[in-house]
């Protein structure tokens, strides 16, 4: 029990539990299956964009273009369905080349020139946004196959869709990369104190390629994603991923610095923001609100997070004094 | 060393003149208006408000940080005086010292949540920048304040020395002065300084680092409100939606300018007249883009590969002279 209780997740997950009892307390209309099947549908959809965060964040770095990878994606993916009458299981392998290279163009300049990577992925998500709306001159692909239809709006039973197998793969998946693989466990320990890393042999150059890559595939996912669930693919996809994207991993307990970063607290940080947005729609919240209180939780979580280390430092001193 | 050469010649200052004055041939020889008095007066303005925008992130990352709630941040406080002026009626010279104070303030928050949590300034000014937009929107019903004095807005649209130079540029030219007079020569733009490049060296000779990170905060605020206010004269109304969504049509040139211009990201170095040569280059090239004509929406491609061009070059001229120093 006092294991759990150290865990970053365990706070979160208490805060979901009583919460959601809450809020269905007051409006019964919030375990409503409806209800719960968009919940679900929110949720999967900005699981896969904050695992592509997450992953960038676990190497010190932050990747500011996994909305215009998305996006680009999501316009590739639809457009060669559309213009080129192309099937979808190749469709879809090219979205995933797409994101891997996007990828591997921001890793490698990154790796290679020891620029900040905050200014290496500003260029890119305006080169990538710039080709998204050069190739489709601000037009949405409209003719989506009627299986991707299907994938992105039926249910397995009851309110589950199915597009939730695709989050739930991805996140158990990060979860053995970052806690059961050598390679995860560099990404930590590169994230946490570069030099360090290199002196112990770990080759930086195949750790934030293989990081960017990653994410990039990530976020490609997301954006074919958004295509399922939109039934279309407009160019404006990913626009609004920026916030999202750092606000789970955040509230999640990751640290910006690097080198902590916890999957099961980002899932838990992606069911809050999704469980808290959509409590302030039936509570008839004006959605402006959303967005100042998702700024908000945002800073909350940081300031938790920093009373918490408080805590550690002190009771650590603690200990030493004995 | 090589003495012979001055050393002027080997900051990237130099190298981004030259960078403009050879995009400002190439443009003049390769399109018909690029020297009309038209699009000179246009791009004037435009300038104006990239300098200031571009200032404004820069003293922030003089502290090592950045600030993405710039572009919320200006337009609140813009938003702010247009309700000041239009529903309120107070006189335009109360106005503009109100909105400036409110900018500052907005900066200051985000330095003292910087500095109480010492998380980086990315999480809280993303996390701000949401909530500014956010409370901006609800209170003004996302309406635009279109009835302002007209005395403001003549401002705006005024033109100097034979009709070629908007005053907007004045403000901003002389903004850049007054910066560069407070870093190098006052003894708090010094302290500024120095608690950026080295915030431990900073504290043990006695300077408070963090009260220095909340005033380059609330600086960022200042310039950024001061930028709104310009861009309500220019535009002659105050639009919520006049940065983009959340502010973010304004977070490329603020990255841009200071960037080209030799500003570390790091901290520690600020270059008032290199971020001000980077925002002409940047203006020079996005007007050129469109005077050329690839088409409205490869522009942004252009300025990205520009700005990944441009940390390229500045990368390599490093290396250069760190090599030719070495050698000689």
């Amino acid at each position: 029990m006092s294991a759990l209780l150290k865990k970053d997740w365990f706070g979160l997950g208490l805060v979901l539990i009583f919460g959601s009892i809450l809020i269905s307390l007051f409006k019964p209309a919030f375990i409503s299956p409806f209800n719960l099947y968009v919940l679900m549908l929110s949720v999967s959809l900005m699981l896969v964009v904050a695992m592509s965060q997450m992953i960038i964040i676990a190497i010190g770095q932050m990747n500011l273009s996994v909305g215009a990878i998305g996006g680009l994606v999501a316009i590739s993916f639809t457009g060669l369905m559309e213009v080129y009458s192309m099937s979808i299981l190749p469709a879809v392998l090219i979205g995933l080349l797409i994101g891997l290279a996007c990828g591997f163009i921001n890793g490698y300049i990154t790796v290679k020139t020891g620029i900040s990577a905050f200014i290496i992925t500003l260029a890119t998500l305006y080169i990538f946004k710039g080709m998204n709306l050069g190739i489709t001159e601000a037009q949405p692909f409209y003719e989506i196959p009627e299986a991707v239809k299907f994938f992105g709006n039926a249910k397995i039973f009851g309110p589950i869709p199915y597009l939730v197998i695709v989050p739930i793969i991805i996140t158990v998946l990060m979860w053995i990369l970052m806690n059961r693989t050598s390679l995860g466990r560099y990404m930590l320990a590169y994230g946490n104190n570069v030099q360090s890393s290199e002196l112990i042999g770990i080759s930086s150059t195949k750790i934030v390629i293989y990081a960017h890559v990653i994410s990039g595939l990530l976020a490609a996912i997301g954006g074919m994603l958004v295509v399922c669930r939109l039934q279309l693919g407009t160019p404006n996809i990913g626009d609004s991923w920026l916030l999202p994207s750092f606000a789970a991993p955040v509230i999640g307990g990751a640290i910006l610095a690097g080198g902590k970063v916890d999957v099961i607290a980002t899932a838990f940080g992606v069911i809050l923001v999704s469980i808290i947005s959509q409590a302030l729609v039936i509570f008839k919240i004006d959605p402006f609100f959303v967005q100042i209180f998702l700024g908000f939780m945002i800073l909350l979580a940081v300031f938790i997070n920093r009373y918490r280390e408080y805590r550690e430092e002190r009771r650590t001193k603690v200990f030493s004094d004995e | 060393m090589n003495n012979k050469i001055p050393n002027f010649v080997k900051t990237n200052q130099f190298g981004l003149l030259i960078l403009v004055i050879v995009f400002i041939c190439i443009f003049s020889f390769s399109t018909d208006g690029f020297t009309s008095r038209f699009n000179i007066y246009a791009l004037s303005r435009v300038v104006a408000l990239d300098i200031m925008i571009g200032l404004a992130m820069m003293v922030v990352i003089l502290t090592g940080g950045l600030n993405l709630s710039l572009g919320a941040l200006g337009v609140s406080a813009a938003m702010f005086g247009g309700w000041c002026m239009e529903s309120m009626g107070i006189p335009i010279s109360i106005t503009i010292i109100l909105v400036l104070a409110f900018g500052s303030f907005l900066g200051w928050i985000n330095g003292f949540v910087t500095v109480r949590t010492g998380v980086h300034s990315f999480i809280v000014t993303l996390a701000t920048m949401s909530i500014y937009f956010g409370f901006m929107t609800l209170l003004t019903e996302a309406e635009a304040f279109r009835k302002l004095p007209e005395a403001f807005t003549d401002f705006g649209s005024l033109k100097l020395f034979n009709k070629y130079i908007s005053p907007l540029l004045i403000i901003s030219v002389l903004t850049c002065f007054v910066l560069y007079y407070i870093f190098k020569y006052t003894d708090i733009g010094r302290k500024l300084i120095a608690a950026g490049a080295n915030p431990d060296a900073a504290e043990l000779s006695g300077i408070s680092v963090d009260r220095m990170f909340i005033y380059c905060h609330m600086l960022s605020g200042f310039l950024a409100a001061l930028a709104g206010i310009m861009l309500t004269a220019r535009i002659g109304a105050a639009i919520p939606s006049m940065a983009g969504h959340l502010g973010f049509d304004w977070l490329l040139p603020a990255f841009l300018a200071p960037v080209l211009g030799g500003t570390l990201l790091s901290g520690g170095k600020v270059t008032v007249f290199g971020t001000m040569l980077g925002a002409i280059l940047v203006t020079l090239i996005n007007n050129g883009l469109y005077l050329i004509d690839v088409g409205e929406f490869w522009v942004r491609f252009f300025l990205g590969i520009i700005l990944l061009g441009a940390v390229l070059l500045d990368r390599a001229r490093e290396y250069f002279t760190v090599k030719n120093s070495i050698v000689s």
